[in-house]
This record gives structure tokens, sequence and C-alpha cells, in this order.
């Protein structure tokens, strides 16, 4: 396969700020590749390297073979790009910014333009400053489509949209897979990617901590399940039990909260036993993921160098 | 401490502006002191000084102009424009400017009532402006002292009371406007054009005769009624009062009308003043050419405050040419071998006294100032987009960096030129309709030749929001500016050494009007706005964007 993008010990450094240090990843063309990460971690910076809106202090960065800082005007013709915190000018309508960026962009196929308006419902008469969040990131994630670029760059792309959307997203995100466009997004949300990618890298204080498909994030992805019982239920009993790594008794030992990886059919059997009040089942963030999987330098945080 | 209130943060938003104005009013103030105690040395003198200031007196009124402090107060009439910018910036930002940027919504989420908030706001602003106010007060008291002028310290702290109201006024009347505009920008423009009206209004009844009636509907004329630094003349406490109750007035109602309405809405305005109700749409505005370009879409950006500039600029500049027709009488008498007024209206911008185009040219020294001004506040405009993001997606598209800042100057460049070139038609049409005659080519130059000025601050300006944010990018250039003036203007007359007059582009602007077009000095001007350009173009293009 092709290397769409080629990441090689790329380094960034705000002075005393974080940045990302040593940085080196490939995404084939046609792969969607989902970029995880905490709040903060780095994705937004590796993603700005790659725009050449960041100028990189060591290492470097290829797109489509191209040098992501000398050939930036080339490459930006075959991207796609949605900014994780998309600014505009306030008083062009939703029409008028699709319409400056077609042009800024040498002009794009307007019935398609038209065709991702209605697919999205947007109301393009409305100037961007009155738009509420949702519809602003509508109106950036159509211009980042709107010339069918080889390669989609998004810094969180769902952020936002309601759950409507969010499916109007995955379906085009699937489309560009299916034509073999590559997609690049970064997520802090483990299911999101976990629905729309294949590949994933994992990116944690600025350094990529895991990369691989997406089954192997699988592996750390955990849940919890919450049990309220109308009686006082040994929480030992559930300790054993298929998919339980940690068990913690509440509300006097009327309750439980299992930390859970993997499918939860012998839990919900168990509880089933007794009877249940309540059942609440919770992903938890990716910085509480991180905290737990990486914490300290025990065998956990190892085990992710290792793989990275 | 500080953070405890609202009223109390606000405050402390203001102590830089509280210092800096301040001071640099009072300094601004203090310094005609220093040029009168040194140019009436002698009865000749006096009486001469007080003769050419009777031929200025379209520009504020010449009350005992021989006394240190009467000589202060009649030169800085001019100055009022700039000494209330501050507080209609800060009134236009006070509520419309948090609600654009949504940090009010936070604000009122708390449990105090919205119209607590707003009057802690109102309330800061003005102890902001006394405090301003006292600043400038003790500034002149000590100045008094250290040139000999009569005034006591009480009289220079009403002086600095009467600035502190007349700013007020113009807070008030900005945060009024600012419950009717979307965004804090309009309003502060809206503001600063009726600053430019009201100016005139009061300027008109010292030019035409039976019309003070006009000048007593601007609040500047109210203001000038009183003069604490001339001992003789005191102040008006009625018209104090009146300022008073003006200031608590448009405040009051602007703190009413924001307690009533949406937060992040307008007032709502009677229906027969609504526009129609807007209808949903997927439609593209296909052939919209302001969309064609970076420079198309800078240029259209630009292009209503280009038109108040112009209107304010253009009009002030046939407004003198005016002016000067109906004082042309006098001042051929007043004027006709008097060395002495010759050399005063040098210092201000002319080179000869050859009557009219002598005052004229002193009058149009004003104009490269406005039109720098004009650059000032539209180059800001670049490194905030830049700071805000907007810039981001611009460069995410097959656009040079180069392109994209040459667009946004050229865009600049054009409304420059625009402005100019409609300065001059008025002028020269001004000039016709009245029956003044100017040299056309040197009417021409005096002000094509600002051109090169406004572009030179346009310059400075890419180059310095290549290393400084948007706040710190607009302190330099008014820095600048204020201080390229200051020498300019106040310079000669404080025997400022020559080398010194010439760090300004004043100097090198000289006085078109009488000695035409200075090719050497404009390209000067110009190769120095170019090279400020290309190394802000060099900069821009190599940068971190955003960082």
């Amino acid at each position: 396969m092709t290397a769409m993008i080629e990441v090689e010990s790329l380094t960034k450094s705000y002075g005393s700020k974080r940045g990302i240090a040593d940085v080196s990843f490939r995404v084939e063309e046609g792969d969607v590749f989902g970029f995880l990460g905490p709040n903060g971690a780095g994705k937004t910076t590796t993603i700005r390297l790659l725009m050449a809106l960041l100028h990189a202090d060591a290492g470097s960065a290829r797109i489509a073979g191209l040098d992501c800082w000398k050939q930036s005007l080339e490459i930006k013709r075959l991207i796609g790009y949605m900014p994780g915190e998309p600014a505009l000018d306030p008083d062009l309508t939703g029409g008028q910014i699709l319409e400056y960026f077609a042009h800024l962009r040498g002009g794009v196929d307007q019935a398609y333009l038209k065709q991702l308006v209605e697919r999205f419902e947007l109301d393009t008469s409305r100037k961007f400053r009155q738009y509420s969040t949702g519809n602003k990131r509508k109106v950036v994630l159509i211009q980042a489509f709107m010339h069918r670029p080889r390669l989609l760059v998004l810094d969180e792309p769902t952020s936002g949209l309601d759950p409507l959307n969010q499916q109007e997203f995955d379906r085009m995100v699937k489309d560009a897979r299916d034509e073999g466009r590559t997609v690049f997004l970064s997520s802090h949300v483990l299911s999101e990617v976990e629905k729309t990618c294949n590949r994933v890298g994992i990116i944690r204080d600025g350094t990529l901590v895991r990369i691989g498909d997406v089954a192997e994030v699988k592996a750390i992805k955990r849940y919890e399940i919450t049990i309220t019982f109308a009686n006082v239920v040994p929480a030992d009993s559930f300790k054993s039990l298929d998919g339980v790594l940690e068990v913690e008794a509440l509300n006097h030992g009327q309750g439980v909260r299992l930390t859970m990886q993997g499918p939860a059919d012998a839990v919900i059997k168990a509880a089933a036993r007794h009877p249940v009040v309540s059942l609440t089942s919770y992903e938890p963030s990716l910085e509480d993921i991180f905290l737990r999987y990486y914490e300290g330098d025990g065998p956990r945080a190892a085990e992710a160098h290792h793989v990275a | 401490m500080s953070l405890s209130s609202v009223f109390l943060k606000t405050l402390r938003d203001y102590r830089i502006p509280i210092l800096g104005w301040g001071i640099g009013m009072g300094l601004v103030v203090v310094s005609p002191m220093a040029s009168v105690a040194t140019l009436v040395t002698t009865p000749e003198a006096r009486a001469q000084l007080a003769s050419l200031a009777a031929t200025f007196a379209w520009n504020a009124d010449p009350v005992a102009v021989t006394t240190i402090g009467g000589y202060a107060t009649f030169k800085i009439g001019v100055f009022i424009f700039l000494i209330v910018v501050w507080p209609i910036l800060a009134a236009s930002r006070m509520l419309r400017g948090e609600e654009d940027r949504g940090s009010l919504d936070l604000l009122l989420s708390l449990p105090r009532p919205r119209l607590r908030v707003a009057l802690e706001k109102l309330a800061a602003m003005w102890t902001a402006l006394l405090a301003m106010g006292l600043l400038i007060g003790l500034i002149v008291f000590a100045g008094g002292r250290q040139f000999g002028a009569d005034f006591v310290l009480g009289d220079a702290l009403l002086f600095g009371l009467d600035l502190a109201l007349i700013c007020a006024v113009f807070g008030g009347l900005s945060l009024l406007i600012s419950q009717f505009t979307q965004e804090r920008g309009p309003a502060a423009g809206a503001t600063a054009g009726l600053l430019l009206i009201f100016i005139v209004l009061d300027m008109v009844h010292r030019i035409a005769p039976n019309s003070e009636w006009i000048s007593r509907l601007s609040p500047i004329y109210y203001y000038n009624l009183s003069k604490a630094l001339i001992p003789s003349y005191g102040v008006n406490p009625g018209a104090m009062l009146l300022l008073a109750v003006a200031a608590i007035g448009l405040g009051g109602i602007a703190v009413w009308l924001f307690n009533r309405r949406d937060v992040g809405g307008t007032v709502s305005l009677p229906r027969w003043l609504r526009l129609p109700e807007r209808q949903a749409s997927r439609v593209l505005p296909v052939g919209d050419w302001s969309l064609r370009s970076v420079y198309a879409r800078s240029l259209s950006k630009i292009a209503m405050p280009t038109f108040w500039w112009t209107l304010g600029i253009a009009g002030f500049a046939g407004w003198m040419v005016y002016a000067v027709q109906l004082l042309e009488t006098k001042m051929s008498t007043l004027l006709s071998g008097n060395a002495g007024f010759t050399q005063l209206i040098k210092n201000i911008g002319g080179g000869d006294a050859s009557l009219n185009a002598g005052l004229l040219s002193a009058m149009f020294v004003f104009l490269p100032l406005f039109l720098m001004a004009f650059a000032v506040t539209q180059v800001i405009g670049w490194a905030a987009d830049e700071q805000d993001g907007r810039l981001e997606l611009v460069l995410a598209t097959p656009q040079p960096r180069l392109s994209v800042l040459l667009g946004r100057f050229a865009a600049l460049a054009s409304a420059t030129i625009a402005i100019a070139a409609i300065t001059l038609l008025v002028c020269a049409g001004s000039a016709a309709a009245s029956g003044l005659q100017l040299n056309g080519g040197n009417l021409a130059a005096a002000i094509l030749g600002t051109i090169p000025l406004g572009l030179l601050v346009a310059g400075i300006g890419y180059l310095a929001s290549g290393w400084l944010r948007s706040a710190a990018d607009t302190g330099l250039l008014s820095f600048l500016l204020a201080f390229w003036f200051f020498v300019s203007f106040i310079g000669p007359e404080l025997n400022l050494p020559d080398v010194t007059l010439r760090l300004s582009p004043f100097y090198y602007y000289g006085s078109p009007l009488l000695n035409g077009f200075q090719l050497a000095s404009i390209l000067g001007i110009i190769a120095v706005g170019t090279v400020a350009l290309a190394l802000g173009a060099v900069r821009f293009v190599r940068k971190d964007i955003g960082v």
C-alpha cells in the first residue's frame, strides 16, 4: 500500500508548554485513521504540523510523498481540513463562507456542494455568529468535504454535532472510505473511533503510546456497570465473573460498581438472581482510561512503550 | 481582594488604561505650558499670540491665551477627540463586548442580579474616569507649578473632573448605542461618528454668528464652558452638572435597557423599524464578487469602516477649506508683516504665512494623522484574526501565506487611496464653491501625500503583528502615532533637536500645501513602509500561526 501520511520523529515544543516529542506513524492511502488522546495530549499540535500551520522543531512529516512545510501548497490541494475550534468571519453567512472557501480552493463542483448543504440541512442564510455550535461545525465540515479531497484531516469532527448529524458524518466518512479516500481524524472518544476507523494511534503527554488496528485498542477499553439492589448483595460474588476487573461495594452492600472489560453476560445473569432496582452502564472518558491503564511506571506502562 | 466583586474586577481590568491615559493625557496638557513659557516673553509677543489665537477661534475659545493655563486650555481644544476615545471603546466592550465573547453568560449565571452586574461595571468605568481625571489634574498642577502658572490645585482637579465628565457622557452614549447593536464595533463606530458631529456642532458658533443654539446641542459645548485652568474664568457649575446628569442619564438608560433585553440580543425596535423576518434558505451566493479572493473579501470587509472614515476625513477637510474662506479676510489683516505669527504657524505645519494656504496647511496636519489612525484601526484586525484563529482555515486552502497577507494589505491600501482621493475631490469642490483660491497641485500633494503615511503605519502594523498579540500591536501603533504627533506638533515649541524631529514621519510629510510635492521625502516614507511590509511578510511566511 502507498503511504498517505508519513511522520518521522516529529517534535514541537512551545517553550515551557507541552507539545509533541518524537512522534512517528504512517497512514496508508484509503485508511480511516483515528488519532486518540486525552485533552492536551498533542493531537491538535500534530494536525497543525501536518497542515503547515506550525513549523516542526525536529523530524519530518510528509503527505502523499510531499514535505508538509516545504510543499505545503501542493499538499493543501489534496486536503480537506476541519479545525478543532472553527473560527470564521462572524459577519459572513454560512453560504458566503462556503462560496468564499470554494473560490480559495480554485472552484468546486457546485452541485456536490448543494448536495452537502441539503444533506446536513444547513440554513445558509444565517450569519456565522448566529449559528449554534452544531451548525457552525456543519459549515466547517461541509467546507472540508466540498472539494472531494484525497485526504480529510478532521480535528474532533463530531464534537458539538447532534446524534442525527453524527450519523450523517459517519455515513460521509464511510462514503469517503468506499471511494478510496483517506481520513485522519482526532478524537478523545474511544467508542467513536472504534466505530469509524480501521486504524488507531494513541497519543498521551505528547508521545505516541500505541498504534495499530482498531481491534488492538479494544484491549484497553473498559467500562463501568453500577447496579443497585433492593437487598444487601455480597460484592465478592461478582469478583470471579468473566469480564470483571474490579468490584466496589456501594450503599452499605445494596449496590456494586464493576469495572468491566469484554461482554457483560455473566454479570447480567448474576445480577438477575437478586431484586435489581437499577442498572447503569458508563463508558469512562479517555482520560480516566488512561489514568488507570498508564498509571505509574508499572507493567501496563511498560507494555505501552513496548507496543509503541 | 481585587477579584471579590464585579466592580473591583472591572476596575482591576482598567488599571493600565487609568495609568496610561491618565499620565499620557496629563503630559499632553502640560506640553503647551512649556512652549508658552518660552513664547510669551515680551508684551509684543503676548499681543501677537492673542491675535493669532483669535484666528484659530474656530477650534477653541481664545480666552487668556497669554497665561499658562489659558494657552494650555486653548491648545488642547483639538485633543478632545483623543481623550474620549478610551471611554467610547471601554463602554462598547463593557456589556456588548463581553456578550460577543460569551463571557457574560457565565457571569450572569451567578446568583447576582443582572442589574447589579451592569451597575457595578458602569460604576467601575466612572471610577476609572475619575481616577484618570485625578491623575491628569495632579500632573497638570505639577506642570503648572513648574512653569509658573497662576492656577491652584483645586483648579487643576476641577479641570480633570470636567474631562472625566465629558468622557463619562461619551462612555454612556457608547454604552447606550451598544444596546441596539449585535457587536461592539458598530457601537464604538457610531459613537465616534457622533463625536465628530458634536465637535463640528461645537465649532459652528465660533464661525457663524447667531448660531449658538446649534452648538448647545453638543455636549462638548458644555465641556468648553468650564475653563478651570483660567482662574479669572473659572468653571461653570451648571454646565458640569448638566454633563454629570447626561452621563448618569445615558448610562442609566443603557443599564435599564440591558436589564430588559435578551443577553446576546438587542433592544427590540418598534415593528415598523424592524427588518423583515428572514426565511431559512439553502441558496448559495454563487455570483458574489466579494468572495472571489482574499483581496476582494478584505475590501468588502473594510468597506463600511472606510465609508465612515471617508465621511469624517473628507468632511473635516472640506469644512476646513470652507472655514478658512470665512476667516480669510481676518487672517489677511492679522498676519501681514508679522514675523511672530509666521513662526508659530510654521511650528504647526506651515512654512510660510501666505494666508489661506498657510492656515489651511496648519489645519491639514490632521489629515495624515486621521489617515494613519484609520490604518491603525484596520491593521490591528490582522493580529486579531490570527489570534482568534480566523486565519487557520484560510491558510489551510492552497493560498500562499504571502498572497493572503498581501491581499489584506492591498485592500487596506485601496481603501486608503479611496479616502484620500475622495477627500481631494471634496476639498476641491469646497474651495470652488466657497471661492477660496488654492494651488490645485499643492492641494493634491497635501492630500494624496498622506497615502504613504497611512501605508507606512500599515506596514509597521503587519511587521509588529508577527510577534505581538492584538492588544500589544494596538498599543504599540497607538503609542507610535501619539509619539510622532507629539514630536511634530509640540516638539518645535519645545525646541527639540532636529534629529528628534526627524524621527516622525510628519517631518517628511512637510507642508505640501505650501511647498508642493516633496518627492524625496515621500519616496523615503514609501521605502521605510515597504521594508516594514517586506519584513512583516517574511516573518508571517515563516511563523507558527496562532501561537
